[in-house]
Protein backbone atom coordinates (compact mmCIF):
# COMPACT_ATOMS: atom_id res chain seq x y z
CA UNK A 1 0.00 0.00 0.00
CA UNK A 2 1.18 3.56 -0.57
CA UNK A 3 2.99 5.05 2.43
CA UNK A 4 2.16 8.41 3.90
CA UNK A 5 5.76 9.59 4.19
CA UNK A 6 8.81 8.50 2.24
CA UNK A 7 8.60 6.72 -1.06
CA UNK A 8 8.94 2.99 -0.82
CA UNK A 9 10.00 1.38 -4.04
CA UNK A 10 8.80 -2.07 -3.00
CA UNK A 11 5.40 -0.78 -2.02
CA UNK A 12 4.84 0.71 -5.44
CA UNK A 13 2.73 -0.86 -8.04
CA UNK A 14 4.28 -2.47 -11.06
CA UNK A 15 2.79 -1.80 -14.48
CA UNK A 16 1.54 -5.36 -14.66
CA UNK A 17 -0.06 -5.30 -11.26
CA UNK A 18 -1.22 -2.05 -9.70
CA UNK A 19 -1.25 -2.03 -5.94
CA UNK A 20 -3.99 -0.75 -3.67
CA UNK A 21 -3.77 2.62 -2.04
CA UNK A 22 -4.85 3.25 1.54
CA UNK A 23 -8.29 4.20 0.35
CA UNK A 24 -8.63 0.79 -1.23
CA UNK A 25 -8.84 2.07 -4.77
CA UNK A 26 -6.52 0.64 -7.40
CA UNK A 27 -3.76 3.12 -8.03
CA UNK A 28 -0.82 3.06 -10.40
CA UNK A 29 1.58 4.64 -7.95
CA UNK A 30 0.27 7.84 -6.36
CA UNK A 31 1.87 8.17 -2.97
CA UNK A 32 -0.57 10.43 -1.22
CA UNK A 33 -2.94 8.32 0.82
CA UNK A 34 -6.52 8.80 -0.17
CA UNK A 35 -5.56 10.81 -3.22
CA UNK A 36 -6.36 8.65 -6.19
CA UNK A 37 -6.86 9.93 -9.68
CA UNK A 38 -8.67 6.90 -10.97
CA UNK A 39 -8.64 8.21 -14.52
CA UNK A 40 -4.87 7.77 -14.57
CA UNK A 41 -4.41 5.27 -11.79
CA UNK A 42 -5.79 2.38 -13.80
CA UNK A 43 -3.38 2.91 -16.70
CA UNK A 44 -0.56 0.54 -17.54
CA UNK A 45 2.85 1.69 -18.68
CA UNK A 46 2.02 1.96 -22.39
CA UNK A 47 -1.22 3.77 -21.79
CA UNK A 48 0.44 6.28 -19.50
CA UNK A 49 3.20 6.91 -22.04
CA UNK A 50 0.47 7.50 -24.66
CA UNK A 51 -1.05 10.12 -22.37
CA UNK A 52 2.35 11.81 -22.08
CA UNK A 53 2.76 11.60 -25.86
CA UNK A 54 -0.56 13.27 -26.69
CA UNK A 55 -0.12 15.84 -23.96
CA UNK A 56 3.17 16.79 -25.63
CA UNK A 57 1.49 17.16 -29.02
CA UNK A 58 -1.17 19.45 -27.55
CA UNK A 59 1.51 21.59 -25.89
CA UNK A 60 3.36 21.76 -29.22
CA UNK A 61 0.24 22.97 -31.07
CA UNK A 62 -0.61 25.56 -28.40
CA UNK A 63 2.91 26.93 -28.18
CA UNK A 64 3.28 26.93 -31.98
CA UNK A 65 0.15 29.08 -32.30
CA UNK A 66 1.21 31.46 -29.50
CA UNK A 67 4.78 31.80 -30.76
CA UNK A 68 3.55 32.38 -34.32
CA UNK A 69 1.01 35.03 -33.30
CA UNK A 70 3.22 37.03 -30.90
CA UNK A 71 5.62 36.55 -32.83
CA UNK A 72 8.51 35.03 -30.99
CA UNK A 73 11.57 34.70 -33.17
CA UNK A 74 14.93 33.05 -33.11
CA UNK A 75 16.60 30.56 -30.86
CA UNK A 76 14.64 31.95 -27.90
CA UNK A 77 11.47 30.50 -29.34
CA UNK A 78 13.00 27.06 -29.78
CA UNK A 79 14.63 27.07 -26.35
CA UNK A 80 11.42 28.33 -24.77
CA UNK A 81 9.47 25.50 -26.34
CA UNK A 82 11.93 22.84 -25.19
CA UNK A 83 11.96 24.16 -21.62
CA UNK A 84 8.21 24.55 -21.36
CA UNK A 85 7.50 21.19 -22.97
CA UNK A 86 9.92 19.27 -20.78
CA UNK A 87 9.16 21.33 -17.66
CA UNK A 88 5.38 21.13 -17.81
CA UNK A 89 5.41 17.38 -18.36
CA UNK A 90 7.98 16.86 -15.63
CA UNK A 91 5.92 18.85 -13.14
CA UNK A 92 2.84 16.95 -14.25
CA UNK A 93 4.11 13.45 -13.66
CA UNK A 94 6.48 14.25 -10.83
CA UNK A 95 4.57 16.71 -8.65
CA UNK A 96 0.95 16.36 -9.67
CA UNK A 97 0.66 12.60 -10.30
CA UNK A 98 3.64 11.81 -8.04
CA UNK A 99 4.46 8.64 -9.91
CA UNK A 100 7.61 6.66 -9.43
CA UNK A 101 9.50 7.42 -12.64
CA UNK A 102 11.39 4.13 -12.44
CA UNK A 103 8.17 2.21 -13.01
CA UNK A 104 7.81 3.83 -16.41
CA UNK A 105 11.43 3.48 -17.50
CA UNK A 106 12.94 6.47 -15.71
CA UNK A 107 12.72 10.24 -16.05
CA UNK A 108 14.59 10.17 -19.35
CA UNK A 109 12.06 7.78 -20.93
CA UNK A 110 9.20 10.00 -19.85
CA UNK A 111 10.99 13.11 -21.03
CA UNK A 112 11.83 11.78 -24.48
CA UNK A 113 8.45 10.15 -25.08
CA UNK A 114 7.09 11.92 -28.16
CA UNK A 115 9.53 14.81 -27.84
CA UNK A 116 10.90 14.81 -31.39
CA UNK A 117 7.45 14.47 -32.94
CA UNK A 118 6.14 17.31 -30.78
CA UNK A 119 9.16 19.43 -31.71
CA UNK A 120 8.54 18.91 -35.42
CA UNK A 121 4.83 19.66 -34.95
CA UNK A 122 5.66 22.81 -33.02
CA UNK A 123 8.00 23.96 -35.81
CA UNK A 124 5.36 23.36 -38.47
CA UNK A 125 2.63 25.23 -36.58
CA UNK A 126 5.00 28.05 -35.67
CA UNK A 127 6.13 28.47 -39.29
CA UNK A 128 2.56 28.34 -40.62
CA UNK A 129 1.20 30.96 -38.22
CA UNK A 130 4.26 33.16 -38.55
CA UNK A 131 4.05 33.07 -42.36
CA UNK A 132 0.27 33.60 -42.37
CA UNK A 133 0.12 36.51 -39.91
CA UNK A 134 3.39 38.35 -40.52
CA UNK A 135 4.13 37.68 -44.15
CA UNK A 136 0.79 37.15 -45.82
CA UNK B 1 -4.31 34.50 -49.52
CA UNK B 2 -0.82 34.98 -50.90
CA UNK B 3 0.93 32.43 -53.07
CA UNK B 4 3.48 31.70 -50.36
CA UNK B 5 0.90 30.82 -47.73
CA UNK B 6 -1.04 28.74 -50.25
CA UNK B 7 2.18 26.81 -50.95
CA UNK B 8 2.66 26.27 -47.20
CA UNK B 9 -0.79 24.77 -46.80
CA UNK B 10 -0.36 22.72 -49.95
CA UNK B 11 2.84 21.19 -48.63
CA UNK B 12 1.13 20.26 -45.35
CA UNK B 13 -1.67 18.66 -47.36
CA UNK B 14 0.83 16.77 -49.54
CA UNK B 15 2.57 15.54 -46.40
CA UNK B 16 -0.69 14.23 -44.94
CA UNK B 17 -1.53 12.48 -48.21
CA UNK B 18 1.89 10.88 -48.56
CA UNK B 19 1.79 9.70 -44.93
CA UNK B 20 -1.62 8.10 -45.55
CA UNK B 21 -0.33 6.59 -48.79
CA UNK B 22 2.69 5.11 -47.01
CA UNK B 23 0.51 3.60 -44.30
CA UNK B 24 -1.91 2.32 -46.93
CA UNK B 25 0.85 0.57 -48.86
CA UNK B 26 2.27 -0.86 -45.63
CA UNK B 27 -1.17 -2.09 -44.60
CA UNK B 28 -1.74 -3.83 -47.92
CA UNK B 29 1.68 -5.45 -48.03
CA UNK B 30 2.39 -6.06 -44.35
CA UNK B 31 -0.13 -5.23 -41.65
CA UNK B 32 -3.02 -7.34 -42.89
CA UNK B 33 -0.89 -10.50 -43.32
CA UNK B 34 -1.25 -13.26 -40.73
CA UNK B 35 2.49 -13.66 -40.41
CA UNK B 36 2.91 -10.03 -39.33
CA UNK B 37 0.03 -10.21 -36.84
CA UNK B 38 1.41 -13.39 -35.33
CA UNK B 39 4.95 -12.03 -35.05
CA UNK B 40 3.78 -8.75 -33.55
CA UNK B 41 1.72 -10.53 -30.89
CA UNK B 42 4.68 -12.81 -30.14
CA UNK B 43 7.09 -9.88 -29.78
CA UNK B 44 4.75 -8.05 -27.42
CA UNK B 45 4.19 -11.13 -25.30
CA UNK B 46 7.89 -11.84 -25.05
CA UNK B 47 8.75 -8.23 -24.24
CA UNK B 48 6.29 -8.24 -21.35
CA UNK B 49 7.66 -11.57 -20.16
CA UNK B 50 11.20 -10.20 -20.29
CA UNK B 51 10.22 -7.10 -18.30
CA UNK B 52 8.55 -9.31 -15.74
CA UNK B 53 11.62 -11.56 -15.46
CA UNK B 54 13.90 -8.57 -14.90
CA UNK B 55 11.48 -7.21 -12.31
CA UNK B 56 11.26 -10.55 -10.51
CA UNK B 57 15.03 -10.84 -10.36
CA UNK B 58 15.38 -7.31 -9.01
CA UNK B 59 12.80 -8.06 -6.32
CA UNK B 60 14.48 -11.31 -5.26
CA UNK B 61 17.90 -9.74 -4.97
CA UNK B 62 16.53 -6.60 -3.30
CA UNK B 63 14.70 -8.71 -0.71
CA UNK B 64 17.88 -10.54 0.16
CA UNK B 65 19.74 -7.26 0.50
CA UNK B 66 17.01 -5.73 2.65
CA UNK B 67 15.93 -8.65 4.86
CA UNK B 68 19.40 -9.60 6.07
CA UNK B 69 20.21 -6.17 7.52
CA UNK B 70 16.77 -6.11 9.14
CA UNK B 71 17.44 -9.47 10.84
CA UNK B 72 20.80 -8.19 11.93
CA UNK B 73 19.29 -5.06 13.42
CA UNK B 74 16.55 -7.02 15.16
CA UNK B 75 19.09 -9.43 16.67
CA UNK B 76 21.17 -6.53 17.85
CA UNK B 77 18.24 -4.76 19.51
CA UNK B 78 17.07 -7.98 21.17
CA UNK B 79 20.50 -8.55 22.66
CA UNK B 80 20.78 -4.96 23.82
CA UNK B 81 17.44 -5.07 25.65
CA UNK B 82 18.90 -7.59 28.12
CA UNK B 83 21.19 -4.93 29.52
CA UNK B 84 20.16 -1.91 31.57
CA UNK B 85 22.06 0.85 29.75
CA UNK B 86 20.58 0.54 26.29
CA UNK B 87 22.21 3.66 24.77
CA UNK B 88 25.77 2.67 25.75
CA UNK B 89 25.40 -0.86 24.52
CA UNK B 90 24.05 0.15 21.13
CA UNK B 91 27.10 2.33 20.58
CA UNK B 92 29.68 -0.34 21.36
CA UNK B 93 27.95 -3.56 20.44
CA UNK B 94 29.26 -5.52 17.51
CA UNK B 95 27.41 -8.51 16.07
CA UNK B 96 28.95 -11.88 16.77
CA UNK B 97 26.05 -14.17 16.26
CA UNK B 98 27.08 -17.30 14.43
CA UNK B 99 23.87 -17.28 12.45
CA UNK B 100 24.22 -13.70 11.30
CA UNK B 101 27.84 -14.18 10.28
CA UNK B 102 26.84 -17.26 8.35
CA UNK B 103 24.06 -15.34 6.60
CA UNK B 104 26.40 -12.45 5.80
CA UNK B 105 28.72 -14.84 4.00
CA UNK B 106 25.79 -16.65 2.46
CA UNK B 107 24.28 -13.39 1.17
CA UNK B 108 26.89 -13.17 -1.55
CA UNK B 109 26.28 -16.69 -2.78
CA UNK B 110 22.50 -16.42 -2.50
CA UNK B 111 22.52 -13.17 -4.48
CA UNK B 112 24.93 -14.62 -7.00
CA UNK B 113 23.03 -17.88 -7.41
CA UNK B 114 19.63 -16.16 -7.68
CA UNK B 115 21.18 -13.75 -10.13
CA UNK B 116 22.83 -16.50 -12.22
CA UNK B 117 19.66 -18.53 -12.68
CA UNK B 118 17.56 -15.52 -13.50
CA UNK B 119 20.28 -14.16 -15.77
CA UNK B 120 20.19 -17.36 -17.84
CA UNK B 121 16.41 -17.13 -18.15
CA UNK B 122 16.66 -13.50 -19.16
CA UNK B 123 19.32 -14.23 -21.76
CA UNK B 124 17.20 -17.01 -23.26
CA UNK B 125 14.20 -14.72 -23.40
CA UNK B 126 16.24 -11.93 -24.98
CA UNK B 127 17.51 -14.29 -27.65
CA UNK B 128 13.96 -15.34 -28.54
CA UNK B 129 12.86 -11.71 -28.66
CA UNK B 130 15.78 -10.72 -30.86
CA UNK B 131 14.96 -13.48 -33.36
CA UNK B 132 11.32 -12.48 -33.51
CA UNK B 133 12.21 -8.83 -33.94
CA UNK B 134 14.50 -9.75 -36.80
CA UNK B 135 11.72 -11.71 -38.50
CA UNK B 136 9.36 -8.77 -37.99
CA UNK B 137 11.85 -6.40 -39.61
CA UNK B 138 12.24 -8.73 -42.58
CA UNK B 139 8.46 -8.73 -43.06
CA UNK B 140 8.34 -4.95 -43.04
CA UNK B 141 11.26 -4.74 -45.48
CA UNK B 142 9.17 -5.29 -48.62
CA UNK B 143 6.82 -2.44 -47.79
CA UNK B 144 9.84 -0.20 -47.21
CA UNK B 145 11.12 -0.95 -50.72
CA UNK B 146 7.72 -0.20 -52.26
CA UNK B 147 7.37 3.03 -50.29
CA UNK B 148 10.92 4.08 -51.11
CA UNK B 149 10.29 3.56 -54.81
CA UNK B 150 6.99 5.52 -54.79
CA UNK B 151 8.37 8.33 -52.76
CA UNK B 152 11.47 8.76 -54.88
CA UNK B 153 9.22 9.31 -57.88
CA UNK B 154 6.91 11.66 -55.95
CA UNK B 155 9.75 13.69 -54.48
CA UNK B 156 11.27 14.16 -57.90
CA UNK B 157 7.96 15.52 -59.15
CA UNK B 158 7.40 17.87 -56.19
CA UNK B 159 10.97 19.13 -56.28
CA UNK B 160 10.53 20.18 -59.89
CA UNK B 161 7.18 21.86 -59.11
CA UNK B 162 8.49 23.83 -56.12
CA UNK B 163 11.98 24.44 -57.46
CA UNK B 164 13.20 27.95 -56.60
CA UNK B 165 9.97 28.86 -54.77
CA UNK B 166 9.94 30.28 -51.26
CA UNK B 167 7.14 28.34 -49.59
CA UNK B 168 7.31 29.87 -46.09
CA UNK B 169 9.20 32.29 -43.88
CA UNK B 170 11.11 30.85 -40.99
CA UNK B 171 10.81 32.71 -37.66
CA UNK B 172 14.43 31.85 -36.91
CA UNK B 173 17.74 31.67 -38.73
CA UNK B 174 18.72 28.01 -39.14
CA UNK B 175 22.17 26.76 -38.26
CA UNK B 176 24.65 26.80 -41.12
CA UNK B 177 24.55 23.06 -41.79
CA UNK B 178 20.75 23.12 -41.88
CA UNK B 179 20.71 26.05 -44.31
CA UNK B 180 21.78 23.62 -47.01
CA UNK B 181 18.36 22.03 -46.60
CA UNK B 182 16.22 25.03 -45.64
CA UNK B 183 17.58 27.28 -48.41
CA UNK B 184 17.94 24.59 -51.05
CA UNK B 185 17.66 25.83 -54.66
CA UNK B 186 16.50 29.28 -53.50
CA UNK B 187 17.83 32.57 -54.85
CA UNK B 188 19.05 35.35 -52.58
CA UNK B 189 20.82 35.41 -49.23
CA UNK B 190 17.84 35.62 -46.90
CA UNK B 191 18.31 32.53 -44.76
CA UNK B 192 14.81 32.79 -43.33
CA UNK B 193 13.40 31.76 -46.70
CA UNK B 194 12.12 28.22 -46.48
CA UNK B 195 12.36 25.72 -49.31
CA UNK B 196 9.93 22.92 -50.06
CA UNK B 197 12.12 20.10 -48.84
CA UNK B 198 12.71 21.53 -45.35
CA UNK B 199 9.04 22.15 -44.67
CA UNK B 200 8.11 18.79 -46.14
CA UNK B 201 10.55 16.97 -43.89
CA UNK B 202 9.22 18.76 -40.80
CA UNK B 203 5.65 17.99 -41.79
CA UNK B 204 6.43 14.34 -42.41
CA UNK B 205 8.22 13.98 -39.06
CA UNK B 206 5.27 15.42 -37.20
CA UNK B 207 2.34 14.06 -39.18
CA UNK B 208 3.41 10.52 -39.99
CA UNK B 209 3.88 9.25 -36.46
CA UNK B 210 0.68 10.93 -35.31
CA UNK B 211 -1.24 9.28 -38.13
CA UNK B 212 0.27 5.92 -37.21
CA UNK B 213 -0.80 6.38 -33.61
CA UNK B 214 -4.29 7.55 -34.52
CA UNK B 215 -4.80 4.59 -36.85
CA UNK B 216 -3.30 2.22 -34.28
CA UNK B 217 -0.53 1.12 -36.63
CA UNK B 218 2.45 2.33 -34.62
CA UNK B 219 4.84 -0.43 -33.54
CA UNK B 220 4.73 -1.19 -29.81
CA UNK B 221 7.28 0.44 -27.57
CA UNK B 222 8.60 -2.87 -26.39
CA UNK B 223 9.36 -3.94 -29.94
CA UNK B 224 10.93 -0.58 -30.77
CA UNK B 225 13.08 -0.71 -27.65
CA UNK B 226 14.33 -4.21 -28.35
CA UNK B 227 14.98 -3.45 -32.00
CA UNK B 228 17.02 -0.37 -31.11
CA UNK B 229 15.56 2.96 -30.14
CA UNK B 230 16.21 6.49 -31.22
CA UNK B 231 19.47 6.78 -29.35
CA UNK B 232 21.02 3.51 -30.32
CA UNK B 233 20.90 -0.13 -29.28
CA UNK B 234 18.74 -1.14 -26.35
CA UNK B 235 20.33 -1.18 -22.89
CA UNK B 236 21.25 -4.57 -21.40
CA UNK B 237 18.38 -5.87 -19.36
CA UNK B 238 20.26 -8.32 -17.18
CA UNK B 239 21.14 -5.80 -14.47
CA UNK B 240 19.94 -6.76 -11.04
CA UNK B 241 21.93 -5.61 -8.06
Amino acid sequence: AAGGGKRSRLSRSWPTGPSKSLSGARCCGATRPGRTRTGFCNLGQDEFLDVIYWFRQIIAVVLGVIWGVLPLRGFLGIAGFCLINAGVLYLYFSNYLQIDEEEYGGTWELTKEGFMTSFALFMVIWIIFYTAIHYD
Amino acid sequence: MSTMFADTLLIVFISVCTALLAEGITWVLVYRTDKYKRLKAEVEKQSKKLSHLVYKTTIVVSCINIILPLWKRRWRLRKVKRHTNITEQTKNWKPNSGFLNYMEKKKETITESAGRQQKKKIERQEEKLKNNNRDLSMVRMKSMFAIGFCFTALMGMFNSIFDGRVVAKLPFTPLSYIQGLSHRNLLGDDTTDCSFIFLYILCTMSIRQNIQKILGLAPSRAATKQAGGFLGPPPPSGKFS
